[in-house]
């Protein structure tokens, strides 16, 4: 069994948590008492959001770069051992 | 056969058995047809030679989130990286995915051509019906190739992974499947 050390659950934890909190925590409150949809198919930002769009794209873009950092970083520590070889 | 993976998440025991076969068949098929998306994708600015991204990186994308950096790469020397860069990387992505083989390495960098997609595209248009699109999906669908290393199922990683080269060097199996 692994472990996650407290570097990769923040990296895990928080990337996956900003990337849900930008997908369905801000699209449940825009349902709610929002618009819908943050842009329109012209690709105009609809400007009714309760969180405009630059905020909630930064949020997801945070996550995965979280992500990213955790892909980045285990590079650098050893494999876990391989026993199928 | 059904394994079980044994494992802890939130603090909490979430221990579960998988089918083996059953997974090694999807791993297979999920990187198959992602493999063929960007190899087709790549092939196919090649052949319509040559490839513009000024319209990419430039114009609409410079007033999306990803705009400050997109927009360095809309003209000059970093345009015409750029240009050759994007077909190369989708078919290098394409053709990893499809023979198996760094197929880690193929999935990050999958995922990274995705983020900007994912983000220009949706921004000026595609998040017209809400912000999970295609391009959110294989998005995911690359962090899940990479996490799950698909290369050794029927894949040139399996041979790579037995390597002398990569037993003696065992930080490349951050790359490979």
């Amino acid at each position: 069994m692994t472990q996650l050390t407290t570097a990769e659950r923040i990296a895990l934890y928080g990337g996956g948590g900003l990337l849900l909190i930008g997908t369905l925590g801000i699209g449940l409150l825009e349902i709610l008492a929002g618009a819908p949809h943050p842009v329109s198919g012209e690709g105009q930002i609809v400007h009714e959001t309760l969180v405009p769009l630059t905020v909630r794209s930064s949020i997801m873009l945070l996550g995965l770069l979280l992500w990213g950092a955790y892909a980045v970083a285990s590079v650098a520590r050893e494999p876990a051992v391989d026993t199928s070889i | 056969m059904v394994t079980d993976i044994k494992t802890r998440l939130l603090g909490q025991d979430v221990s579960f058995p998988v089918d083996e076969s059953r997974l090694a068949y999807w791993l297979v098929v999920m990187r198959l047809i992602v493999g063929w998306w960007f190899l087709h994708a790549g092939l196919d600015k090649f052949l319509a030679w040559p490839f513009d991204a000024s319209w990419f990186v430039g114009g609409a994308a410079a007033q999306t989130t990803l705009g400050p950096i997109l927009v360095l790469f809309s003209d000059g020397i970093l345009l015409s990286f750029t240009n050759v860069m994007v077909p190369l990387g989708q078919t290098l992505i394409g053709l990893g995915l499809i023979v198996g083989a760094f197929t880690r390495l193929a999935a990050f960098f999958g995922a990274f051509l995705m983020t900007f997609f994912y983000f220009v595209n949706g921004e000026t248009g595609d998040w017209s019906h809400g912000v999970i699109t295609g391009d959110l999906l294989g998005l995911l669908i690359f962090a899940m190739i990479a996490t799950l290393g698909a290369g050794r199922v029927l894949g040139i990683d399996a041979y790579l992974a037995r390597t002398d080269f990569v037993k003696d060097h065992p930080r490349l199996r951050h790359f490979i499947g």
